[in-house]
């Protein structure tokens, strides 16, 4: 998972204080958090959208969002959680918008075959890029980000039933793509 | 006991410990005595865990400049709506005024016919931006600066306009009329900057 290292770096108090003077729409305060969380906020749009344009558009609303609603985050989570809560609203938002991507099925002629040669195994980078968009953002939020499959489908307007079938026949597929497959 | 391999959703709820996937306790008595399925769990963890360990990806440039010239339209917009409903409202008590005097002086009924007019054009052109709703769009950098302008120089034309209730009669005619062709003239601007440069995001 990705961390935002200066605020961990920080104690509590000095983060509590940064968080303190943000609140405050103290402008140094706000672009400290930026710095804090733009790579952690840039990373989990990139692996949800499919362009660094989308990721770079989702990063810039993610913090205008967070600075102009920081008043209302009340501290009874970390920092990093409500930021990234609201970076992934905005990224599935995209999604949404974009969503004419999904209506693309993967593509199984590009797969290789069952039992195909290692030269021909995706890596993961590539594997991920081909799953559907909530296909990838499903695996995304929940294997690497930790969200339940509740708060997934609560982003995304679906049931739980509909995160964990994403997620299943999304690994299926990475299974297969990455050449993982168990001879019985 | 479960005769065929597990599948996929099957994997996953043992991954996640999640017991609330039909027939766990079976699936977990499959997965003691199957090495198939055994080995799919393990690569199921593996992939999961290099998943979590791609390399993080990092921002190009620094999009806080953009951000904190939203942040300055968006303060600017909060200000000069303040101001623009106290510049209307003060506007809306001068139009009562005005038609009052009509009846008193039909002299003057052109020029306040066009000032009405004026008044009414850049409420309308106020209703079109609120329905616009910039608040949720996306501008870039550039024409955050633009926006900025724009909403300077309106402000600054309210100010304008309250100090013309300081003139004289006939010489406030004259100034309000005016100060609100150049105000309606800067609202069709804005408007025109959040509605094509908006509409130029890829929407």
């Amino acid at each position: 998972m990705t961390k935002a290292a200066t605020m961990d770096a920080m104690s509590l108090p000095e983060a509590d204080a940064l968080i303190a003077r943000a609140k405050l729409g103290d402008p140094v305060a706000l672009e400290a958090l930026y710095r804090a969380h733009a790579t952690a906020v840039y990373n989990l749009a990139r692996r949800i959208c499919r362009t660094t344009e989308d990721a770079e558009d989702i990063l810039q609303e993610t913090f205008f969002e967070v600075c102009r609603s920081i008043r209302n985050y009340r501290g009874d989570g970390s920092i990093w959680g409500w930021i990234r809560s609201v970076a992934s609203s905005k990224a599935l938002m995209r999604l949404r918008r974009n969503k004419y991507r999904d209506t693309d099925e993967l593509n199984d002629d590009l797969m290789p075959a069952r039992g195909g040669s290692a030269a021909l195994r995706m890596d993961l980078e590539t594997a991920l890029q081909r799953l559907t968009d909530t296909a990838r953002a499903v695996v995304w939020l929940h294997d690497v980000e930790g969200y339940t499959h509740e708060e997934i489908a609560d982003q995304m307007g679906k049931t739980a039933s509909f995160s964990k079938s994403q997620l299943a026949r999304a690994h299926a597929r990475l299974r297969v793509w990455l050449g993982e497959e168990v001879s019985a | 006991m479960t005769t065929s391999h597990l599948d996929m959703d099957q994997l996953l709820a043992l991954r996640d410990g999640d017991r609330s996937e039909p027939g766990i306790a079976a699936t977990q008595l499959h997965l003691a005595s199957c090495a198939v399925c055994q080995l799919e769990l393990d690569r199921l963890h593996q992939r999961t865990a290099r998943l979590r360990a791609l390399p993080s990806l990092a921002p190009v440039q620094n999009e806080f400049p953009a951000v904190r010239d939203r942040l300055a339209v968006d303060r600017r917009r909060k200000n000069w709506r303040a101001t623009a409903t106290i510049g209307l409202a003060a506007a809306a008590a001068l139009l009562v005024t005005l038609i009052g005097r009509d009846l008193v002086h039909p002299t003057r009924l052109d020029a306040e016919e066009e000032l009405k007019t004026e008044i009414s054009r850049s409420q309308q052109l106020e209703q079109e931006l609120h329905d616009w709703n910039p608040d949720q769009r996306v501008i870039d950098g550039s024409t955050a600066v633009v926006v900025i302008q724009l909403e300077n120089r309106i402000a600054a034309l309210d100010a304008q306009l309250s100090a013309a209730a300081q003139l004289n009669q006939k010489a406030r005619m004259h100034r309000e009329l005016q100060l609100w062709q150049q105000r309606v003239g800067l609202m069709t601007a804005l408007v025109d900057v959040h509605v094509t440069k908006t509409s130029n995001v890829g929407m």
